[in-house]
């Protein structure tokens, strides 16, 4: 029966260090109300603070990415109803050992698949000190106005990169079913 | 020219920009949904309020606990302001810049200003 099945699916949550999970409509109150749930779980775990300022804020930098990213723009014409996936994602954010991970799912129009490839392999290689000054010029970089889908995405993704301990990690997957149009990204990022 | 007081929410900081007063205030947290419509409009005042002045002293007491990248970009574009100001009115400008003992990634972004905008008087105040 259906109690049985989500009785395991919270255990197994649980069992595997699952601090939050969301799946669903990306609004800026759904966010916000998130952030809110995420800090108070997380104040009850580190004590110290810190490290759960860096979590909040890759969750917040990723989900905010997201809902921007996801297809919104009015140009955008779902193929059939059925498509209108619009501004939709998945976040989850567990612990392993002491190392808590954020990884973070939406739709993109798969137009944009090469400018993500474009910002992000770039960061990928990167040392963190190399990180640290790509940071320091992209907020000198006064250039913000010409691109109004990324919003400032440049400094978003390198500011995940700088706060994340291990390399972030990112993958683009063709929609199943919308293959043609949509690409589920995936972003990762370790704390 | 009339102060600028913006009550705090969730996403957007409390602004309290006295300008009869020459003390400017920002504080909670920023990560509004789209950070350059919030902060334009106070950008822009705080532009019109530095032409106006005639030399006066000026103390912002930065009191931010979080923002996003979107509103650091847009931050820096106003300590950039303050720095021009002070450039031409020197040890006119005090930033107070207020962050907490263990919040390393505020007090980087403060060190950063400071480098960047050597016109404005740094001041670091480590919170318990």
């Amino acid at each position: 029966m259906l109690i049985d099945v989500f009785t395991l699916f919270r255990e197994e949550a649980d069992s595997n260090g699952i601090v939050f999970y969301y799946s669903g409509v990306l609004s800026q109150n759904v966010i916000k109300a998130m952030g809110d749930s995420l800090k108070q779980k997380l104040q009850k775990q580190d004590e110290k603070g810190a490290k759960s300022r860096k979590v909040f804020s890759t969750f917040i930098e990723m989900i905010q990415n997201a809902m921007h990213y996801s297809p919104s723009s009015p140009d955008y014409v779902p193929s059939s109803p059925d498509n209108d996936i619009s501004k939709e994602g998945s976040i989850i954010v567990g612990k392993d050992n002491d190392k808590y991970f954020i990884i973070c799912a939406n739709f993109i129009e798969k137009r944009f698949e090469q400018r993500i490839r474009e910002k992000l392999d770039p960061i990928l290689s990167m040392t963190a000190e190399e990180i640290k000054l790509a940071y320091r010029q992209q907020l000198k970089n006064d250039q913000h106005g010409d691109d109004s889908i990324s919003k400032g995405a440049g400094l978003g993704f390198l500011t995940l990169a700088r706060d994340s301990i291990e390399p972030i990690e990112y993958a683009l997957r063709s929609a199943v079913g919308s293959e043609d149009e949509l690409t589920c990204f995936y972003l990762k990022a370790t704390i | 020219m009339t102060d600028l007081y913006m009550a705090g929410s969730a996403d957007t900081p409390e602004i309290d920009f006295k300008f009869s007063s020459n003390t400017l205030e920002m504080s909670g947290e920023a990560y509004p949904e789209n950070g350059v419509e919030f902060f334009l409009p106070v950008l822009k005042q705080l532009q019109a309020y530095l032409k106006s002045l005639t030399g006066d002293s000026v103390e912002f007491n930065f009191k931010l606990t979080y923002f996003n990248s979107v509103s650091t970009k847009i931050l820096y574009s106003l300590f950039e302001l303050l720095n021009e100001y002070a450039k031409s009115n020197p040890d006119s400008v005090k930033l107070n810049w207020f962050h907490d003992e263990d919040d390393d990634t505020i007090l980087s972004f403060g060190l950063d200003i400071q480098e960047d905008f050597p016109w404005i008087d740094f001041n670091a105040i480590a919170v318990a």
